[in-house]
């Protein structure tokens, strides 16, 4: 009987619908066969006993999540997310310039470091992408750090502000939207899509509205439904990353599709895969076939 | 070398990255990625900078290459003491340990390195007698210390290519292992590392 490990941390347990996720997926996993253990940080030694992994905590190179796959690494144990994954999706820059080196369609993107902060170079950004331009943090997640800004004294703000966490920062043209594709891919292939529906208040899938978070909606969408197009840049954008699991999400005004990002470590426990009952299932049998 | 400048010097075919600070997002950071993606030969790598200054990842790899290492542990409160800690979140960085000795002082440097239990943090447990010492590799090289030391410099440079780096060593009465490699400043070199360093940056040759 094979092991599996889920690797979770509090937070991932802190909500009512995260822990059902995790639930289901032993369930499933069970079901096939496997043992399951759920594994807290403090267990990371037992990693090496385990013959796959499943990370399902926030990912960061930074934190506990890349010690566990690189522990698994250096065990050739089967992990969800590797650490290439974890590398690449963390940090912006990293996954936009994987994106664009391999032409994945993207709006238009530049990376800015410190030492080039000044009036001019903003003021030429403005000119090169238009306005609004977005300003993001490169190891933003949920949106947070995350900025639309309208004239070189906001850019500055968010920048100065967003320089103290990051050498380099993302500068990119704004496509507005009033819903985000979400394409799930697993080694290579769709396993399962949604629409992200913004907040009629914001730009964003998730913000902090007068004090109050605001969620974006979420609708699982059948394979049949999502333009041929969004599916297809999706699993380029995920090929362009690695054969893991990733969130790719995706804007599509008139036919023209661009990522937005590549998420490592999606979300499924908001309905996401309410289309799709199989997305457990063909994750476990992803990891013990790798 | 300046505050925060850094030097990209070629060696032997490979490109080097002189920097005080390699940490993820730094300049330094970037500055090897953009050439790693470019298809550059460039060292350090970004994983290679990554695993160094995590320290539990630091260990497993050192060990796996026959360094001797500390023994470590993952925590979210609970501390053998006496211990040496490490923060290992987003906002933590090797150069900041913290020796422990009692469960008061414990109690008070968990909540900082775990911001107030958010995250958890690593620990070492430290022998009776065990001193800790810290020394500077400059590609691989130490001025002044022991044939133990001046052995693992070099061990450390061959696995992760860093020019410049502070290596936290505990003593006890078995020998020397290691704790956490930590980035270091150049304000922080000694004449003699400095001399070093620079002869490196020159290109000057070594017999």
């Amino acid at each position: 009987m094979s092991r599996l490990g889920i690797f979770v941390d509090r937070k991932t347990l802190s909500n009512a619908e995260q822990l059902s996720a995790l639930i289901n997926c032993r369930d499933v996993a069970e079901n096939r066969g496997h043992d399951v253990e759920f594994l807290f940080p403090v267990d990371i030694n037992k990693i090496p006993k385990m013959d796959a992994l499943f990370i399902r905590a926030r990912t960061d190179p930074m934190n506990i999540t890349y010690v566990a796959a690189r522990m698994a690494d250096f065990h050739g144990i089967p992990v969800i997310d590797d650490s290439d994954s974890i590398q690449i999706c963390g940090d912006k820059i990293n996954m936009y310039s994987h994106l664009q080196k391999k032409n994945v369609a993207l709006p238009k993107t530049v990376y800015l470091s410190k030492n080039d902060l000044s009036v001019e170079r903003v003021s030429q950004l403005f000119d090169t992408l238009g306005t609004p331009l977005i300003v993001k943090e490169p190891s933003t997640s949920f949106s947070l750090r995350v900025e639309k800004v309208t004239d070189i004294a906001g850019f500055f703000r968010v920048a100065r502000r967003f320089i103290k966490m990051s050498d380099w920062i993302v500068v990119q043209q704004f496509v507005e939207s009033t819903y985000d594709w979400r394409v799930g891919v697993l080694g290579g292939k769709l396993l399962y899509a949604c629409k992200y529906t913004i907040p009629s208040v914001t730009f964003k899938i998730q913000a902090s509205v007068n004090g109050h978070i605001v969620y974006c909606g979420v609708e699982s969408v059948p394979e049949i439904a999502v333009p041929p197009n969004v599916i297809q840049l999706g699993i380029d954008a995920a090929d362009a990353i690695g054969n893991g699991l990733y969130g790719v999400d995706i804007k599509n005004n008139n036919g023209d599709a661009r990522v937005i990002e590549v998420n490592d470590n999606p979300s499924l426990e908001s309905g996401e895969d309410a289309c799709y009952p199989l997305v457990y299932e063909r994750i476990i049998d992803h990891l013990f076939t790798a | 070398m300046t505050r925060d400048s850094l030097a990209v010097v070629k060696r032997n075919h490979a490109y080097h990255v002189i920097a005080e600070d390699y940490s993820y997002k730094t300049e330094a950071y970037y500055t090897i990625l953009e050439r790693e993606l470019s298809g550059e030969n460039i060292h350090p790598s970004s994983r290679n900078v990554l695993d160094a200054f995590v320290v539990p990842i630091c260990l497993e790899r050192a060990k796996l290459t026959g360094i001797p290492v500390m023994e470590w542990g993952i925590s979210q409160a609970y501390v053998p003491l006496p211990a040496i800690l490490y923060g290992l979140n987003y906002f933590a960085t090797a150069s900041d340990f913290f020796v422990v000795q009692d469960n008061e002082q414990a109690k008070d440097v968990v909540k900082h390195i775990t911001n107030k239990g958010k995250y958890p943090f690593c620990y070492q447990k430290l022998d009776d007698g065990a001193t800790i010492h810290t020394c500077t590799a400059v590609f691989g090289r130490t001025v002044g210390s022991c044939t133990a030391i001046e052995g693992y410099a070099e061990k450390i440079y061959n696995l992760f290519s860093i020019p410049l780096v502070s290596m936290v060593f505990v003593k006890t009465g078995s020998g020397v292992v290691l704790s956490s490699l930590a980035p270091t400043r150049y304000t922080h070199l000694t004449e003699k590392e400095r001399a070093l360093l620079a002869a490196y940056r020159d290109e000057q040759e070594f017999l």
